[in-house]
C-alpha cells in the first residue's frame, strides 16, 4: 500500500483536530503535569549545565596540564567521568521521561495518573545523581565507564524510574481510545529497555562478586550501548515522531515504515556495542559488527520517516521547538552512522581508542538528545504553566547556541579523531606526534564546548524564572486569599481558577 | 506565509496521527541481502564462538599453525616428515605394513621395547633373514635405510613411530642413535631377529 | 501494533535475545575462567596481585587514569619468521641461489617462492637475516630443515604483528586470561596517553613511575598528562631527607629546604603499574617466547 502523502494538506488552525474535547481538556492535562515536569525539566537543567562546566574543566587539562594538578576531585579522570555521567543521568534520562509523561498524558486524552509520584521520582532521582557526581568527584567511582554511580546512587535511580514507570502505564491504561500512537511503542521499549539492563547490568557489577575478569567490561559495553545508542533513539524519536507532525500538521509519514524503524533498532541496535579489538573471543566483537550493519536499515527507515513528516510542511521555525526538533532527528541519523562505522572492522582500525568514540558519543548526548529535549521542554513548558516563555529571544538564542556549539565541539573531535588514528596506526610515527595532532583539534573543540554551556544557561534561565514565576504567583494567590477572607470576615472566596493556556 | 515568530498552527492542533501505510518492499529486501551478507562475515570471523579463537586469528585451525613448535613438537614434525619420505614407502604411513611383505610397525614389540638399543640398529644397519615380530615369522631383506640420515633425523622417526598409533614408547635421543652407531662401524651387515634378540634392550 | 502488549512482547523478545547473547554467554564463557598455563611452561597466568599492587589497582580507578590509558594491547596479524643466523662456510652468493632454487623446485615452497627471493634480494651476507615471514608454518620447518641439511643454522619463531606492537607496547595481544584478577577491569577507551598493558616491562623503575605522576613533563617533553601532585605530599626537610624523596631536576623541584615525598596511595599506583606485563605466550595468543641464549 503506498503512503498517501497529503502534500496539499493545509496548515493553519483549521487542521483536522483528532477528537480533542477542545481547548479546556488540554488545559487539565497540561495542569495536571506541572509540577512532577518542574521538578524533572528544572533538575534536568542544572544538572546539564554542571555537567557542561565539568567536562569544560575536564578538558582544561588538556590545554593547561597543571590547571588543577593539587585538586584531586578536578582531576581530569574523575571530572570526565562525572560529566559524562551528568549528561546521561542527570539530563537526558530526566528530561526524557517528564516530555514522556506529558506526551502519554495528551495521548491518552486523560490527566496524568497519580502526579504525585513522579514529583517523588523526580526528587529521588536527583538525589541519586547527586550522590553519585559526589561520590565521583571524591574518588568513588566504581571504574566501569558510563556506570561510574555508587550503589546508593544506582538504587535510587532505579527506585525513581520505577515510580516514573508506573505513573507511565498508569496514564496509558486511562486512555479512551483503543489504538496505540507509534511513539506509545517507541516509550514503552524505552520503559522497559532501562529497567532491564541497567538493572541487570547493576546486579552484575555492583554485587559483591562481581563476574571475574573482562566479563565486566562486556556487560559495561552491553549497558552503555543500550544506553547512549538505543535508549536515547527510543525515548528521542518516539518524542520527535510526536512533536513533529503536530508541529508541521501533517499526519506522521508511515505507521508501518516507525514500526519497521522500530523493531529493527531493537532486535539489532542491542546487539552493537563490542569495541572490534575488544580482548575477548572473537565472536563477540564480530557478532557486534553485524548488527551494526543491519541497524543501518532501522536508521534509514527512521530517516526516511522523518524526511517524509517534515517536507512540505509549511511551518517557518526560526529557532523555535521545531528548528531543534529537525536538528536532533538530523542528528540522530548522522551519529548513528557515525557510531555504526566505529563498529565496522575495517574502520574500528583507525577509529578506536581516538577522541572519534567521544566525539560521537556527545554528539548523540547534546546534538540528538541535547537538541530533541529542549526544543519539547520549550513546546511543552508554556503550555504546562499557562503563559509565555519568560525570554523567548534566548530560547532561539539557545537553538543556535546549541546547533553551533554542538557542531563545533563535536566535528574538530571526530575529524581529530580520525588523524590521531591514521598516525597511531603507523608505528614509525611516535606516540607524541599522534597525540599532538588531536590536540590542535581540541582547542577549536573546547571554544564550542562553551558555546553549548551558555545554550545550556539560557534554557535554565528559562526553567527558573518560570518556576520562580509560578511560586511567587502560588504565593501571591494564597496571601490574596487570606487577606480577602480576613478583610471580608467569615465570607467564603472561591479560589481563583488556573487561568486557561494560552498560545 | 505564515507568522514568523510562532508555530504556525497555534493554538492546539490536537494530537497527532500517523498514516497507515506499510514499510516498503524494498527495504526488506535490502535487510534480508544485509542479514546474509553479514551471515557470511559472521561465518568466516567468529571462530565459530570457540572461546580460544581471538581476532585476527579466524579458527582453531589457524591458530594451531602459529603455536611455536617446541622441542618434542618439532621432533615429531620432523619424525614425520622424515618416516613420510622414507619408511612410510613400505611400512605404510599408518604403520600398518604390508601382510607378507612389511609387518607393521603399529603394535610391533619391537617399536614398544623399553629401551630403544635394539631398534636402533634396524634402520641403521637393517634387517635379513629370520625375525619374528607380533607373534608372525618373517622372512625380510631390509636395507640400512637410515645410515644416511644425521643422527638427529633417525632419532626423531624412531620417536614418532614409537609414540604413533597407539604405539606408547620414550623417545629417542640423537645421542642413542650416536652410540648405535660408533657400535656398529661403518658398513655394517644387516642383522638377523636371533643377533638382535641376542642384543640387550 | 494494537495493543501495548505487543509492543512490549516484541521489545523484551528483543532485549532478552540481547541480554542472552552479550551477558549471559559471555558469563558462561569467560565468567567462569581460571587461571591458564603459560605456553610452552608450567608457569601459571595471570600472575597474582599482591600488597601495594592489589590497592594501587583501586587508586588506578579512583583516579580515573583509564579516562585517558587503554590497557590492552591489539594485534592484527601473526607470522611465521624464518630467520637465517649462521651460514657456517657458505658464501652469500651460493647460498641465495641454492635457496632461491630449493624454493623453485620443492613443491610446497613454490608458493612463497618470491616472498624468499624478494627478501634475499640485496642480501650481502649479514646476519641474522629473515628468510620468510608468512602464515605457512610448514615453508618455515622444510626451509629450516633443508639449510639445516646443508650447515646453515636456522630459527623458526611466531610472532605477533600489528601496530602496538611494532611500537613496542607488548609482544602479543591482550586476551580475557590477562584480567581475570582485575577488579574493575580497566581496559580504557581513549589513547590520550601510551598504552599500559606493559608498562611494567618498559619502565621498571618504581622511581621513575613515581616522579612522572608528579612531574611528567620532567621526564616527557610536551606531554599532557595532568601533574597528580595531589598523590605525594611537600614537606619541610627534616634532621635528615626523607629515605624515599623524590629527585627532581631544578624546575620541578620544591623551594629550597623542601622534599616531595610520595603518599602511600602513589607507592600503591606505582607498585600496581609495575605489575602490569602482558608479556607470556599463550595458547589463544601465541608467540614464540624469547629465551636466553645458549
Amino acid at each position: 500500500m503506498n503512503p498517501t502523502e497529503n502534500k496539499t494538506m493545509q496548515c493553519g488552525c483549521d487542521a483536522p483536530v483528532a477528537g480533542i474535547g477542545g481547548e479546556g481538556a488540554a488545559a487539565t492535562i497540561d495542569a495536571s503535569c506541572r509540577v512532577p515536569l518542574l521538578a524533572l525539566f528544572g533538575g534536568a537543567a542544572l544538572w546539564l549545565v554542571l555537567g557542561l562546566a565539568l567536562g569544560l574543566a575536564a578538558v582544561m587539562t588538556f590545554h593547561k596540564p597543571d590547571m588543577f594538578a593539587d585538586c584531586a576531585f578536578l582531576t581530569f579522570g574523575r571530572a570526565q567521568a562525572a560529566a559524562n555521567d551528568l549528561l546521561l543521568y542527570g539530563f537526558a534520562i530526566p528530561a526524557a521521561l517528564g516530555v514522556m509523561l506529558w506526551i502519554l498524558a495528551r495521548l491518552s486524552q486523560a490527566p496524568l495518573a497519580l502526579p504525585i509520584v513522579p514529583v517523588v521520582a523526580a526528587n529521588l532521582w536527583h538525589l541519586g545523581v547527586f550522590i553519585g557526581t559526589a561520590t565521583i568527584l571524591g574518588g568513588g567511582s566504581t571504574g566501569h565507564p558510563w556506570l561510574e554511580y555508587p550503589r546508593a546512587a544506582a538504587v535510587l535511580l532505579f527506585a525513581a524510574f520505577m515510580l516514573i514507570a508506573v505513573c507511565a502505564v498508569a496514564t496509558m491504561g486511562s486512555r479512551t481510545n483503543g489504538e496505540l500512537y507509534p511513539s506509545h511503542w517507541f516509550f514503552f521499549a524505552a520503559i522497559l529497555w532501562f529497567v532491564w539492563s541497567y538493572g541487570s547490568a547493576n546486579i552484575f557489577l555492583q554485587s559483591h562478586q562481581q563476574p571475574r575478569g573482562v566479563v565486566q567490561a562486556v556487560i559495561d559495553w552491553w549497558l552503555t550501548n543500550n544506553l547512549l545508542f538505543v535508549w536515547l533513539a527510543l525515548a528521542g524519536i518516539g518524542i520527535a515522531f510526536y512533536f513533529l507532525p503536530k508541529i508541521a500538521g501533517k499526519p506522521l509519514a508511515s505507521r508501518g515504515y516507525a514500526l519497521f524503524g522500530l523493531l529493527t533498532l531493537v532486535f539489532f541496535g542491542s546487539w552493537v556495542g563490542i569495541p572490534q579489538s575488544a580482548p575477548v573471543p572473537a565472536w563477540l566483537p564480530t557478532v557486534s559488527a553485524y548488527a551494526g550493519l543491519l541497524s543501518l536499515v532501522s536508521i534509514v527507515a527512521i530517516a526516511i520517516v522523518t524526511k517524509k513528516t517534515v517536507c512540505g510542511a509549511c511551518v517557518k521555525c526560526s529557532g523555535g521547538p521545531f528548528c531543534f526538533i529537525k536538528f536532533g532527528m538530523l542528528s540522530f541519523v548522522v551519529s548513528s552512522l557515525l557510531y555504526v562505522s566505529e563498529f565496522c572492522p575495517r574502520y574500528s582500525r583507525v577509529l578506536e581508542f581516538t577522541w572519534f568514540n567521544f566525539g560521537v558519543t556527545q554528539w548523540q548526548l547534546l546534538g540528538f538528545a541535547g537538541m530533541i529535549l529542549c526544543g519539547a521542554i520549550y513546546e511543552i513548558l508554556p503550555r504546562v504553566m499557562g503563559k509565555e516563555l519568560p525570554f523567548t529571544k534566548l530560547a532561539k538564542l539557545n537553538f543556535f547556541l546549541f546547533a553551533g556549539g554542538t557542531l563545533l565541539f563535536v566535528i574538530p573531535l571526530l575529524i581529530g579523531g580520525v588523524e590521531q588514528g591514521m598516525k597511531l596506526r603507523d608505528a614509525n610515527i611516535p606516540f607524541a606526534d599522534a597525540s599532538a595532532v588531536a590536540m590542535k583539534f581540541l582547542r577549536i573543540s573546547t571554544t564550542g564546548q562553551l558555546l553549548v554551556l551558555l545554550g545550556a544557561l539560557c534554557l535554565l534561565l528559562n526553567i527558573l524564572v518560570m518556576t520562580l514565576q509560578w511560586k511567587l504567583g502560588l504565593v501571591k494567590t494564597v496571601v490574596g486569599v487570606v487577606k480577602d477572607s480576613l478583610a471580608e470576615g467569615s465570607a467564603y472566596q472561591p479560589l481563583p481558577c488556573d487561568k486557561e493556556a494560552k498560545p | 506565509m505564515s507568522d514568523e515568530n510562532k508555530n504556525c498552527c497555534s493554538p492546539e492542533t490536537g494530537e497527532p496521527t500517523a498514516t497507515r501505510s506499510a514499510a516498503p518492499m524494498w527495504i526488506i529486501v535490502v535487510t534480508l541481502v544485509l542479514l546474509f551478507t553479514g551471515g557470511l562475515f559472521l561465518d568466516s570471523h567468529s571462530g565459530w564462538f570457540d572461546k580460544n579463537v581471538y581476532a585476527p586469528y579466524k579458527s582453531q585451525e589457524q591458530l594451531e599453525a602459529f603455536q611455536p613448535k617446541s622441542g618434542a613438537a618439532a621432533a615429531m614434525a620432523r619424525g614425520k616428515s622424515v618416516y613420510e619420505g622414507v619408511c612410510g614407502i613400505c611400512h605404510g604411513s599408518d604403520g600398518a605394513g604390508k601382510p607378507g611383505q612389511f609387518p607393521a610397525l603399529a603394535g610391533s614389540e619391537w617399536v614398544t621395547a623399553k629401551g630403544c638399543n635394539r631398534l636402533a640398529h634396524i634402520p641403521l644397519a637393517g634387517v635379513a633373514g629370520a625375525i619374528q615380530v607380533g607373534g608372525k615369522d618373517w622372512n625380510l631383506n631390509m636395507a640400512a635405510m637410515g645410515a644416511a640420515l644425521p643422527d638427529e633425523d633417525v632419532a626423531a622417526v624412531l620417536t614418532y613411530i614409537r609414540s604413533s598409533w597407539g604405539n606408547k614408547a620414550e623417545a629417542v635421543t640423537a645421542d642413542d642413535v650416536k652410540k648405535v652407531r660408533a657400535e656398529i662401524g661403518k658398513s655394517p651387515q644387516p642383522y638377523s631377529g636371533a643377533q638382535l634378540k641376542a642384543m640387550p634392550e | 501494533m494494537k495493543t501495548g502488549f505487543s509492543v512490549f512482547l516484541a521489545a523484551f523478545v528483543a532485549l532478552g535475545a540481547s541480554w542472552f547473547g552479550l551477558v549471559y554467554g559471555p558469563l558462561k564463557q569467560l565468567g567462569v575462567a581460571t587461571e591458564t598455563k603459560v605456553l610452552q611452561s608450567d608457569a601459571k597466568w595471570p600472575l597474582q596481585r599482591t600488597g601495594d599492587a592489589t590497592l594501587g589497582l583501586q587508586v588506578y580507578r579512583s583516579a580515573g587514569c583509564a579516562a585517558c590509558h587503554t590497557e590492552q594491547v591489539r594485534q592484527t596479524g601473526a607470522a611465521n619468521v624464518l630467520t637465517i643466523t649462521e651460514i657456517g662456510s657458505h658464501q652469500p652468493t651460493d647460498l641465495k641461489g641454492f635457496i632461491n632454487s630449493l624454493a623453485g623446485s620443492v613443491t610446497e615452497l613454490m608458493n612463497s617462492s618470491n616472498a624468499v627471493a624478494a627478501n634475499l634480494a640485496g642480501w650481502n651476507g649479514e646476519l641474522p637475516k629473515v628468510l620468510y615471514s608468512g602464515a605457512d608454518d610448514t615453508v618455515v620447518s622444510m626451509l629450516g630443515d633443508k639449510l639445516k641439511a646443508v650447515g646453515v643454522k636456522t630459527e623458526a619463531r611466531v610472532v605477533a604483528t600489528g601496530a602496538d606492537i611494532a611500537r613496542g607496547w607488548g609482544t602479543r595481544q591482550s586476551v580475557a586470561a590477562d584480567y581475570l584478577y582485575d577488579a574493575p577491569v580497566q581496559l580504557g577507551n581513549l589513547r590520550a596517553g601510551p598504552d599500559l598493558a606493559t608498562i611494567g616491562v618498559r619502565a621498571p623503575d618504581v622511581n621513575w613511575q613515581l616522579q612522572h605522576l608528579y612531574a611528567p613533563r620532567s621526564l616527557v617533553k610536551n606531554s599532557t598528562m595532568p601533574a597528580f601532585r595531589f598523590l605525594f605530599a611537600v614537606q619541610k626537610i627534616g634532621a635528615q631527607p626523607a629515605p624515599d624523596a623524590l629527585v627532581l631536576p631544578k624546575e620541578f623541584a620544591p623551594a629550597d629546604g623542601y622534599e616531595v615525598v610520595p603518599t602511600a596511595e602513589a607507592k600503591q599506583l606505582a607498585a600496581y603499574l609495575l605489575t602490569l606485563k602482558n608479556n607470556a605466550p599463550l595458547y589463544e595468543a601465541p608467540f614464540t617466547p624469547i629465551t636466553a641464549a645458549k
